[in-house]
């Protein structure tokens, strides 16, 4: 029966594609033309769903990252736009507390007071408690604003157990000189809570012994707010250029509350040492850091999308500057390279370099002669390094016209002190923390 | 053509959006002048009066007879040039005026392309049947002037006349021609497509109809019996090499009545059905 | 400068738009926040998180 039945469908079909054909022909006739182009239509996709899972590794056991993250987005009629999307990070490993190596085994308080652990002889002493769940949500609405004009709002929110943010954000585009131009405008404000594993430390006093929460206060909060204004033109058929000016203001809590200090000798440069208490503690003098509240950034970013017979170069530097005294270059290249009609290869290399803050110490000095500074800080971001990226995305369309991408890429940092923060036996030893981070991302994208 | 009528380019000035549109306002203009019926002294006219007598035609209006022809014999019967004279019974007006069988019957005698006589450029029909070419009209004059632009201009054309439309050739300052396909709501496009090349054309009207006892009685009537053909969707839009063959395929597949997905899926065209 | 509306094939590829892979980005952004003093400049900051 089964077979009887299947005969019967495709000898129908059969007869029903035969109407098509006559059809053809029967139109052919009537516009006296030859065969006309075959037709290509589809239906526009309502949805778009791009997804990646991403590795961050870094070297010696520092932060691992598994990160899950997902933007959906649903197209509406007359290009109106909603986009949502959803991160989910995993954090694991260990991260440097801001104190320097000694030649002698050093004792530390855990960030949340209760407990201690101890850094051997030689090495750089990290922070290995840190381990965390973020997860991070946004939300956009896009759409015409007349006929030049595209209008965007946002808000995002996102959730550490040491941290929420909450932001929202606007944005305006207008297309000038027949679409050849667009400037733009945008803002995004912050509202960052911060709830540090046993409150936050006082900035400047010292760790103190397991169970002594002396100089803990509560939760601290931060707001920041962007503004920045774009412009992008067309140059050519084939070469689009775009710059932006950034304004960052930050206020309020700005330190990094796990970041500590070390008290050194002023002559041999080495931790002054204490003794620890009973349940455990420090066995040196360590003092939380202490930064500005307050920041101000400006940034230039320019990019050119270059097409070059398939091949299409991106590159884009970006200059920041800051009332920190930080100022750093950024140089980024991609070349995507197609292969055949369906896959590509594109490499990327960056380049970054930035000046230490100027609040930037190795080590705080005690000398009853030399008062503390009014801020410091030993955080190796907010010292002067160069760091490098350089990585190989491959990208292919499946046979349902998906994409899908994986990119293996290498960062790596290389830092130094300024010599002249450098006393006694500080000079033979390695003080800063170079970083070597493996990054590995997959992304599927297809839409219905 | 009973609907706004739209000329689109991609790029160009001013002058050649001019020039577009006055070549294809004077080609529909001829087109509906040469072949509607409501219009006295052209060939329909001629062929409609001719009391049974013969009629000779020329080589453009023989073109499309011979279309109808083709159209008659591949569709079982149901696609019928002579059919206009069921409107004489039937008015889609929303109400529950349903004709009676013997009404109906009277006028079926002078239904049917089979009594029709076409060779060597001469029609001859019974007296008292008529034809009309209505449903084949705008589809031929979109293709027509869309042949027309492609020659005259040159940046890509969209030839829209009242939804049935094709393009000369894909957009160049993006990557297709995108089209509403209107749902229920006559003010919102429910559908999106990206036409590149070829020609989209709908058939239906679901606000021509009747209602009794719960039955609706679409628009749409199979000249092989005068009755409103059952369970025909509410509108079939097809997308074709040509907005003729995109508007044969949807009037077919409306014919089918129930059966019209059925059809439509194994003529591997893309479309849309809306019941 | 500028071209004219028929001749935006190329800058109307996918390749060609100045954010070619959204998520890409804003993981970059995210990473560099979290390991750089500099953030941000294509859009905005890409902070909302106490990695810094």
């Amino acid at each position: 029966m089964a077979a009887g039945v299947t005969d019967m469908t495709s000898i129908t079909s059969r007869k029903e594609r035969s109407v098509s054909a006559t059809l053809a022909a029967a139109t052919c006739a009537l516009l006296g033309t030859t065969a006309a182009a075959p037709v290509d239509a589809q239906e526009e996709p309502k949805w778009d769903f791009n997804t990646s899972l991403l590795y961050y590794g870094e070297d010696e056991s520092r932060v691992q990252d598994m990160s899950l993250k997902s933007i959906i987005r649903r197209l509406f009629a007359d290009d109106r736009t909603l986009t949502l999307g959803l991160t989910v990070d995993g954090l694991t490993g260990a991260t440097p507390s801001g104190a320097i190596r000694q030649d002698v085994p050093q004792s530390f308080t855990r960030p949340s007071g209760s407990g201690s652990y101890v850094v051997p002889a030689g090495e750089l002493p990290l922070d290995d408690t840190f381990k965390d769940t973020r997860v991070a949500i946004t939300a956009g609405w896009q759409q015409p604003a007349g006929e030049k004009g595209l209008l965007s709002v946002g808000f995002s929110a996102s959730k550490e157990y040491d941290y929420l943010h909450t932001g929202v954000n606007a944005s305006y585009a207008h297309d000038f000189n027949n679409r050849n131009t667009t400037i733009s405008a945008g803002f995004a404000f912050a509202s960052d809570s911060i709830e540090p594993v046993g409150g936050a430390p006082i900035p400047f006093t010292n760790m103190l012994d397991v169970g002594d929460t002396s100089n803990r206060v509560g939760d601290q909060d931060k707001d920041v707010l962007d503004v920045v204004f774009g412009v992008s033109q067309v140059i050519s058929k084939n070469l689009l250029v775009q710059a932006n000016y950034s304004f960052s203001q930050s206020d309020g809590y700005l330190n990094n509350p796990y970041k500590v200090l070390s008290m050194v000798d002023s002559v041999s440069g080495d931790t002054l040492t204490r003794t620890p208490g009973i349940e455990g503690g420090p066995s040196g003098i360590f003092l939380f850091e202490s930064r500005p509240d307050e920041r101000t950034q400006h940034s230039v970013y320019t990019q050119a999308k270059y097409f070059m017979n398939g091949k299409v170069l991106d590159a884009s530097y970006r200059y920041m500057t800051d009332d920190w005294e930080i100022d750093s270059h950024t140089l980024d290249v991609r070349y995507r390279w197609p292969i055949g009609d369906s896959s590509y290869i594109e490499p990327h290399v960056r380049y970054y370099t930035q000046t230490e803050a100027e609040f930037y110490r190795l080590s705080l000095v005690d000398d009853s002669l030399v008062p503390l500074p009014q801020f410091a800080s030993s955080d190796y971001r907010l010292g002067n390094f160069d760091a490098i990226t350089a990585g190989l995305k491959y990208g292919w369309k499946t046979r349902n016209d998906n994409d899908m991408s994986i990119r293996v890429e290498w960062y790596t940092q290389s830092g130094t002190v300024p010599a002249g923060q450098l006393i006694g036996n500080q000079a033979s030893r390695d003080n800063y923390p170079d970083l070597n981070a493996l990054i590995v991302q997959f992304s599927y994208r297809f839409s219905r | 053509m009973g609907s706004p009528c739209e000329v689109l380019t991609d790029g160009g000035d001013k002058q050649l959006a001019g020039r577009l549109s006055s070549l294809v306002a004077s080609e529909a203009w001829r087109i509906e002048d040469k072949f509607s019926r409501y219009l006295d002294g052209n060939v329909i006219q001629r062929i409609n009066t001719a009391h049974g007598e013969p009629v000779e035609v020329d080589a453009e209006t023989g073109n499309l007879l011979d279309f109808a022809a083709t159209l008659f014999d591949i569709s079982g019967g149901s696609f019928d040039i002579t059919s206009g004279v069921l409107r004489a019974v039937w008015t889609f007006d929303g109400s529950d005026n349903i004709p009676a069988q013997d009404d109906i019957d009277k006028v079926l005698g002078r239904v049917g392309w089979q009594r029709v006589t076409w060779a060597d450029s001469q029609l001859t029909m019974q007296p008292g049947m008529e034809v009309d070419l209505g449903g084949i009209g705008k589809e031929y004059a979109v293709d027509r002037c869309t042949a027309l632009a492609r020659s005259a201009a040159n940046v890509p054309v969209m030839i829209n006349f009242g939804g049935d439309l094709a393009v000369t050739s894909p957009p160049v300052s993006r990557q297709s021609w995108k089209v509403g396909i209107e749902g229920p709501n006559v003010d919102s496009a429910e559908k999106l497509v990206d036409l590149r090349q070829g020609a989209l054309a709908t058939s239906g009207d679901a606000r021509r109809f009747l209602l009794r006892n719960g039955v609706r009685y679409s628009h749409i009537l199979d000249p092989r019996t005068g009755w409103s053909v059952p369970d025909a969707p509410a509108s079939i839009t097809v997308a074709a090499d040509t907005c003729t063959q995109a508007g044969m395929m949807s009037t077919l597949a409306m014919l089918r009545g129930a059966a019209a997905e059925e059809f439509l899926a194994a003529q591997e065209l893309l479309h849309w059905c809306r019941r | 400068m500028g071209v004219q509306p028929w001749e935006r094939e190329i800058l109307a590829r996918e390749d060609m738009q100045l954010t070619t892979d959204p998520l890409e980005a804003a993981t970059d952004d995210h990473i560099y926040f979290s390991k750089e003093a500099s953030s941000g400049g294509r859009g905005f900051g890409g902070g909302g998180c106490g990695c810094n």
